[in-house]
């Protein structure tokens, strides 16, 4: 869970995956991995409902929360139907995946080049990875 | 054809009207009038406000340098008393006739207070209003017994501010349980429990018969014959739409004023969004109120891209509701109360956490969840349920898992597919644009 580190650091400046904006789901009894983040979708939900602004999109395309705007209503974390909007109970702020201005850091730390960073048409990744790998959650294995 | 577009309420929805309408136009001229009882806030923000932890100054959303960049004319200060939709007039508190070519009304609702003797008095306020958060903060200070009458959703929002100013509270609610709008029993049942551990009393089926001067404090009188005194009384018990003025105008009005697919409303040229609209519900397709912000936000920008020309229809809002208290988070969703569904609930006790999925067929049309904002699992749920239930995602051998483990959302999220059913869905047709970037052409 390296690109989960990386990301916290770069957050928060800790290593402290709880606070990664990327979260890594284990796929058919943790012989596979998923990383979940950001679509950084075309109607950004959380910067639309945002009653006062505080969420914009950045020069590389990301939707970044304005941190001094921010008052914690905690409303994009709803708005947000992806559920990569997250609040953060120590500084009463949300966070998301602001790309890292454009050199995201989990791509750089993820060692098995499982995660790219490439401007293409949003799409999803992670559906049928997921789907392809979950027979044995679906038979009431796993957990 | 130059326009005339007159906005009547400068809440969420008609600033976001105005927005739209300005990015939709694109250099385009129309001329638009907005009409306003109050300068243009965020009612969202307010309980921040209270809590001290913004300034005055940011509660306010379109400023008068910004309605100048938009080219608005302001009627601020100004109530809207009468439409005559036939004429396409709409008459102001001063007598002022404004003629329109359209009309969005977003007038949004009012809180009300319980009819009892002292409801109106000294000390008892609503909590609705900028005007009101500035009356109560001049009374709450440290050590204050402050008497919240209601445990509904607005309520809930001013919780941790008026604790964060050092009072002591006390919650009053008339039904048997806490957020009976909000949450099912189970989940009131836990969250009552947590505010207990607070240190927050709670006073469930209790009637307020009066409330009276008591030396200079308040006292409330119950049915019960109990008492209890209070510096400040809060009361949060409910709120109603504001459709009297429209007696008369034309426009066809249930619970709220009926809307089509494209908000306009039975007169073609007059528009409703916000608090006064009763449009399409996502989930069951009937007509509701929803007096929230999302569907605020979003009827705003539908009626703002109509009234440009753009042909933009709705698909209909879904009711959600967050708020946090003391560090415990709750969220709702959908047809979260609906008694036909089937349903699949979890507690863990020890984590404070509670889900409640409801599905119609293999679809989820409602939930539930409570959980820690410190617990991030909390977070990524909660926007993934807004996703299955917005998506209305067939989950197929899903359903099953889920109602085994309500608390495994992801897996089920990620696997059928639901990132990519919402990732092509925009609520204008495009791209939506920085709010900073809204059109300066006039």
């Amino acid at each position: 869970m390296r690109c989960e580190l990386a990301c916290s650091y770069m957050q928060t400046g800790r290593f402290e995956p709880a606070k990664s904006v990327i979260r890594v789901s284990p796929y058919e009894g943790m012989t596979s991995y998923a990383p979940y983040t950001c679509p950084q979708c075309a109607e950004a939900w959380c910067m639309t409902v945002c009653p006062v602004g505080a969420i914009t999109i950045s020069p590389v395309g990301a939707k970044v929360v304005l941190e001094d705007q921010c008052v914690g209503c905690k409303l994009c974390t709803i708005a947000c139907p992806y559920g990569t909007i997250f609040y953060n109970p120590a500084t009463h702020k949300a966070f998301k995946c602001n790309l890292c201005g454009g050199a995201p850091a989990c791509v750089e730390a993820c060692p098995t080049a499982a995660i790219l960073y490439e401007d293409v048409e949003t799409q999803d990744w992670l559906g049928a990875f997921a789907a392809a790998r979950s027979a044995p959650l679906l038979a009431g294995e796993g957990r | 054809m130059p326009t005339r577009h007159l906005i009547v309420g400068a809440g969420t929805a008609g600033i976001n009207a105005i927005r739209t309408l300005r990015e939709e136009e694109d250099g385009a001229a129309s001329e638009v009038l907005l009409v306003s009882a109050e300068r243009p806030y965020s009612r969202m923000v307010l309980p921040y406000y209270l809590g001290r932890s913004i300034a005055e100054s940011h509660v306010f959303t379109a400023t008068p340098a910004r309605l100048a960049q938009w080219g608005v004319t302001g009627h601020l200060g100004r109530r809207a008393v009468a439409l005559d939709a036939k004429a396409s007039r709409l008459t102001l508190d001063d007598g002022t006739v404004l003629a329109y070519d359209d009309c969005l009304i977003a007038t949004g609702s009012s809180a009300v207070r319980p009819r009892i003797p002292g409801a109106e008095g000294p000390r008892v306020h609503t909590f609705w209003t900028l005007d009101d958060a500035q009356g109560v903060m001049r009374q709450i200070a440290a050590g204050s017994h402050v008497v919240l009458v209601g445990a509904g959703f607005i309520a809930f929002t001013i919780l941790n501010a008026i604790l964060s100013l050092g009072a002591r509270l006390t919650i009053v609610e008339i039904a048997p349980r806490i957020l009976p709008r909000m949450v099912d029993e189970a989940g009131a049942a836990l969250v009552e429990g947590w505010l207990r551990r607070h240190g927050v009393e709670i006073r469930t089926a209790a009637t307020v018969t009066a409330i009276e001067e008591a030396g200079g404090r308040r006292r409330l009188r119950f049915a019960d014959g109990s008492e209890i005194a209070a510096d400040v009384v809060l009361m949060a018990t409910g709120i109603k739409t504001n459709l009297e003025w429209l007696a008369g105008s034309g426009v066809r009005v249930n619970r709220g004023i009926l809307v089509d697919d494209h908000l306009r409303s039975s007169v073609p040229n007059v528009y409703a969004a916000g608090d006064v609209a009763e449009g399409a519900d996502l989930v069951t397709g009937a007509p509701e109120v929803h007096a929230i912000e999302p569907t605020a936000m979003e009827h705003g920008r539908i009626v703002g891209a109509n009234m440009a020309g753009r042909d933009r229809a709705y698909r209909g809002s879904l009711l959600m509701n967050i708020v946090g208290v003391l560090g415990l988070d709750l969220a709702s969703f959908g047809a979260w109360a609906d008694a036909a569904a089937e349903t699949a609930v979890a507690v863990r006790p020890d984590r404070a956490a509670y889900r409640k999925l409801l599905f119609t067929g293999d679809r989820i049309t409602g939930g539930i969840i409570i959980g820690r904002s410190e617990d991030v699992w909390t977070g990524n749920d909660v926007g993934m349920l807004k996703g299955l239930v917005q998506a209305g995602t067939r989950l197929g051998p899903w359903k099953a898992h889920l109602m085994r483990n309500p608390f495994d959302l992801k897996t089920a999220y990620v696997a059928s597919g639901t990132t990519g059913r919402l990732l092509p869905e925009t609520i204008l047709r495009r791209p939506s644009r920085s709010p900073g970037r809204a059109g300066t052409s006039v």
